[in-house]
């Protein structure tokens, strides 16, 4: 059994600020999803989930990491594999992309094909909402 | 009594690993707790990345697949 401690979540507005002060984000889709539409930021990995156990010590250990996919729940479970392996600076984005998009963050590719996909892989939070309540300040923990 | 869990996020693959371990174990007749776990933070303390998981007393055997009747009667007996 491994560690028990809550994996820290964080909503979109908040990961942007944090990528703009140098965060990392880690994208854990598959390449053809990443292909269809990326997260436009400077500092960005990706590692899909289904080679990430034979790759995630690309990661660097040394700074602030935020995991990302479609709509949170791969993401989720990449963030624990890593705080499982030593990490200590990981951070979950809820939502994933389908908010990212839906609030207009910086994307590459065509957000209608992302919206139009099944949400099937990513429970619990496939399913986005219009909820707007995240402000830059917010820390994520109860919002979107 | 055997304790059994049946890790997944509620895909469907999940649901067919459920529903197989559950007919297995009323095949056999064997007393058994059958535990179905959808919690992330619960199933990564298996540090398993890829789902459907079945975990018979603590020890993950199968991960990612679902497993056919006759897989599961020699994983139980």
């Amino acid at each position: 059994m491994e560690v028990k401690e809550k994996a820290k979540e964080i909503c979109p507005t908040t990961t942007l600020g944090r990528v703009q002060q140098g965060a990392l984000l880690v994208d854990v889709r598959e390449k053809e999803e990443v292909a269809e539409l990326a997260y436009d930021v400077p500092n960005i990995m990706n590692i899909p989930l289904s080679i990430f156990e034979e790759n995630f010590t690309q990661i660097p250990q040394d700074r602030e990491v935020i995991m990302v996919c479609r709509s949170g729940g791969r993401s989720l479970k990449a963030s624990y594999f890593l705080m499982n392996h030593g990490y200590t600076h990981v951070i979950n984005m809820q939502h994933g992309m389908l908010r990212w998009a839906e609030k207009g963050f910086p994307t590459k590719g065509s957000v209608q094909v992302q919206n139009t996909q099944s949400g099937e892989c990513c429970s619990p939070s496939a399913t986005p909402t219009n909820s707007s309540c995240c402000s830059p300040k917010s820390d994520g923990s109860s919002c979107c | 009594m055997k304790s059994i869990k049946i890790l997944g996020t509620g895909c469907a693959k999940c649901k067919q690993m459920d529903a197989i371990v559950r007919q297995v174990v009323s095949e056999i007749g064997m007393e058994a707790n059958i535990q179905k776990v959808e919690d992330i933070q619960e199933i990564m303390e298996y540090n398993v990345l890829s789902t459907p998981v079945l975990v018979i007393d603590e020890k993950v055997t199968i991960k990612g697949r679902v497993p056919t009747a006759s897989e599961v009667k020699a994983l139980l007996s």
